[in-house]
């Protein structure tokens, strides 16, 4: 289970609060949502999960699995099993996306005391789930995201979630920038790792991509502060209505 | 113009026979105090009196009949008049030679220490996967029975120290315009052994010629090199110049290697040097390329060894069409010095150029890079573009860069560029967040990064024997960073 206990962060160096007490609990096998306005500082929780530099935590406490992680180097929380889909996915010149994809793999399998891939088996691996997400081996072979489309860029962080097998997905408006056929493919996916062992968070602006992924879980966020929870049908009534109350509340 | 340009010392820099290390006049006014100083005991160091001292102890053991001799003397003569490079001089003002140097190591003329195949596979590491024919000298001396060249009609590879006693040994010896270099006067000097190569027109060699320099026993040494190698028409080769040192033996000493290289018309060359020996050594080290109309010569130098090294490198475009394309990565830590210093000269039109440099920096590394690409007036169509990239993996590294042109005809493209970063954050925190390990993702950033260059090498086993080097120097460094 994912548990965030009135969590207050800034940015380093600064006064303003961009997260001003957030509650949020995701058992596992569940899917939850968080919808907001643009700023409203769900990237800032995403990056604050996984432990980017740059942010400071003022108060409060991210648990998983009863643990707190925020002492944690981000390579120990990904070793939790912790991993974001990024919104904005990195380019890395001159580290091919397989070679990429393979340290992770082996790095990670190392941690849970799993032999490393042999190249065959790591190949099979990739080009199985790389089919089934459209993406072309060829795209694989050259240095990660560069030169990617926006579109190609979510595709390869799904790949690298699928290969990886987190125990914690976080995707950050993973829709944007996918046209409805990937949109499609990459839900797809995503529901195919919903399991009981496995917790899950979608981040996103839109009600769009909720279509696809249904969750069990809705949260607005909006101000720092989760403002609103209920089940799937809050996705259809913010699609509706809008956050203008929530951001009247915030004014 | 006469000859091939220095890379040495500027011709003001040349008179500069004053000796006062506080003087801080500018180059002009020490023209002055030269000329007025050649009058007077010339103050030498303790360094530069040795170099010429113990020349003239050991001058009877050198190889070579009289013609050899006098071309030494003349050497010698040479850098007792240049001394050694200061701050001073321009092209050395970021390695200060005389201050460097503290002291004359004795001269090894070879030592009958034995060595074994099996010494020279450890201490070659991933370059001993290269199926090359190997010419190898130990402690400055060829060394026959580690040699497995065979004279055919294609290759005649005989050592220094036999071909000086031919009529052509004082081409052998010569400086070719480079009078005013004091590191190839030296050499011209001291020189005991090395490679004299001919390659025939049209030769097609698929193995490497691998010209090995090892350095045994653990008495640190002085060792000189000298390598000829003529490429006949149309030839097509691959040499490799390594600089080695065995495991367990000193790692002190100095080197001076110079290698001469004459490409013939049309021919194709990829000369790859690696110099990965002594860590408290220090290495000078000059090329001397000539190319013909239509060659390709691809050069390529893979340093990760000696507290001070440099390289000199000196091209020029003799005929037209040729191209070249002079790469390398420098690997730095500790407090290791490494210079690069690099002059292509278009002489005639029509030819092409390319120079990309990557360095690492780490610790108190220290980086230099002066590459010098020279137009000459009427060397129309010149395609010139040199670059170097270094990366500062620690706030105490230096790097210091000079690129210059000097563009004497209107006809051409030519550009350079520059620049020193640090490891990308984003990129590092990405890989941490996939659960690649810190000291893992920097290796492989770095890694990356050094093998944009590393990716010039064609051949794929010298290229994938560097990539190893440089992997195991990045294992090196990260697990004396773990602490
Ligand atoms: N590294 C940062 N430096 C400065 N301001 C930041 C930084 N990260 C986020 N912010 C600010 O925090 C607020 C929330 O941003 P973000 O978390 O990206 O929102 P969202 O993802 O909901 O659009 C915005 O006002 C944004 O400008
Ligand atoms: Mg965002």
């Amino acid at each position: 289970m994912l548990e965030i206990r009135d969590l207050h962060v800034k940015v380093e160096g600064e006064e303003r609060e961009i997260l001003k007490g957030l509650s949020l609990k995701i058992p596992k096998g569940e899917v939850h949502a968080i919808m907001g306005p643009n700023g409203s500082g769900k990237s800032t929780l995403a990056y604050v999960l996984v432990g980017r530099d740059g942010y400071e935590v003022t108060k409060g406490d991210i648990l998983w699995n009863g643990e707190s992680v925020l002492e944690m180097e981000p390579e120990e929380r990904a070793a939790k099993g912790i991993f974001l889909a990024f919104q904005y996915p990195i380019e890395i010149p001159g580290v091919a996306g397989l070679t990429f994809m393979r340290s992770a793999l082996n790095a990670v399998r190392k941690t849970r005391g799993e032999a490393e891939l042999t190249t065959p088996e790591f190949m099979k691996l990739i080009k199985e789930k790389a089919h089934k997400l459209n993406i072309d081996m060829e795209m694989l072979k050259r240095p990660v995201n560069v030169g990617f489309s926006g579109g190609e860029k979510k595709r390869s962080e799904i790949l690298q979630m699928e290969v990886l097998e987190p125990s914690l997905c976080v995707m950050d408006e993973t829709d944007s920038g996918l046209d409805i056929d990937a949109l499609r493919i990459v839900a797809e996916g995503v529901n195919a790792m919903r399991s009981k062992d496995r917790a899950m968070l979608v981040i996103t602006h839109y009600q769009r991509l909720l279509n696809h992924i249904v969750p069990d879980r809705v949260h607005v966020l909006a101000d720092g502060r989760i403002r609103k929870s209920g089940g799937a049908n809050l996705a259809l009534e913010l699609e509706k209505s809008g956050y203008a109350e929530f951001q009247e509340e915030a004014a | 113009m006469e000859g091939r340009l220095p890379i040495g010392v500027g011709s003001e820099a040349l008179n500069d026979l004053s000796r006062s290390a506080e003087s801080r006049a500018p180059a002009r006014q020490d023209v002055a105090l030269g000329r007025r100083a050649m009058n007077v005991a010339v103050l030498k160091t303790k360094v530069e009196q040795a170099l010429t001292e113990n020349f003239a102890a050991v001058e009877d053991q050198f190889p070579g009949g009289a013609e050899a001799r006098k071309v030494r003397d003349a050497a010698i003569g040479r850098f007792g008049a240049l001394g050694l490079p200061n701050r001073r001089v321009e092209a050395w003002k970021y390695t200060d030679l005389r201050n460097a140097l503290k002291e004359v190591l004795p001269l090894s003329t070879g030592d009958k220490a034995p060595v074994t195949g099996s010494d020279v596979s450890a201490a070659l590491g991933p370059l001993a996967g290269i199926d090359a024919q190997q010419v190898v000298f130990v402690n400055g001396a060829y060394c026959e029975d580690l040699s497995t060249i065979g004279s055919g009609s294609a290759v005649d590879v005989r050592s220094l120290a036999e071909a000086l006693s031919l009529p052509e040994a004082t081409a052998l010896l010569s400086a070719e315009g480079r009078d005013d270099d004091p590191v190839l006067a030296l050499n011209a000097a001291y020189a005991t052994d090395g490679a004299v190569v001919h390659i025939a027109d049209e030769a097609k060699l698929d193995k490497p010629l691998l010209l090995l320099f090892v350095r045994a026993g653990t008495e640190p040494c002085f060792t000189v090199a000298r390598n000829v190698v003529s490429i006949g028409k149309g030839a097509d080769v691959t040499l490799i110049e390594a600089f080695v040192t065995l495991p367990g033996a000193s790692q002190g000493g100095q080197e001076n290697a110079a290698t001469k290289i004459s490409v013939g018309d049309g021919a194709s060359v990829a000369h790859v040097k690696c110099t990965i020996d002594a860590l408290n050594g220090t290495h000078l080290a000059n090329w001397l390329v000539d190319l013909g109309a239509h060659a390709t010569y691809n050069g390529f130098q893979f340093t990760s060894g000696c507290k001070l090294l440099r390289n000199q490198i000196g091209v020029a475009f003799k005929g037209e069409n040729a191209q070249i394309d002079i790469s390398g990565t420098f690997l730095v830590r500790g407090s290791q010095h490494v210079d690069t210093t690099l002059v292509v000269d278009h002489a005639v039109p029509h030819g092409t150029s390319r120079e990309l440099f990557k360095g690492v920096l780490e610790d108190q590394g220290r980086g230099v890079f002066q590459g010098k690409v020279i137009v000459q007036p009427g060397a129309q169509k010149t395609d010139g573009m040199q670059m170097v990239r270094v990366l500062m993996l620690s706030p105490d590294a230096e790097f210091d860069s000079k690129p210059e042109l000097e563009i004497y005809a209107d006809d051409v493209v030519c550009g350079h560029g520059s620049t020193s970063a640090e490891l990308d954050e984003d990129l590092l925190f990405y890989c941490r967040s996939r659960g690649i390990p810190k000291a893992q993702a920097r290796a492989l950033l770095i890694e990356s990064f050094i093998g944009e260059a590393i990716e010039k090498v064609e051949r794929d086993d010298v290229r994938e024997a560097l990539a190893e080097l440089a992997r195991q120097w990045l294992a090196e460094c990260g697990s004396t960073k773990r602490t």
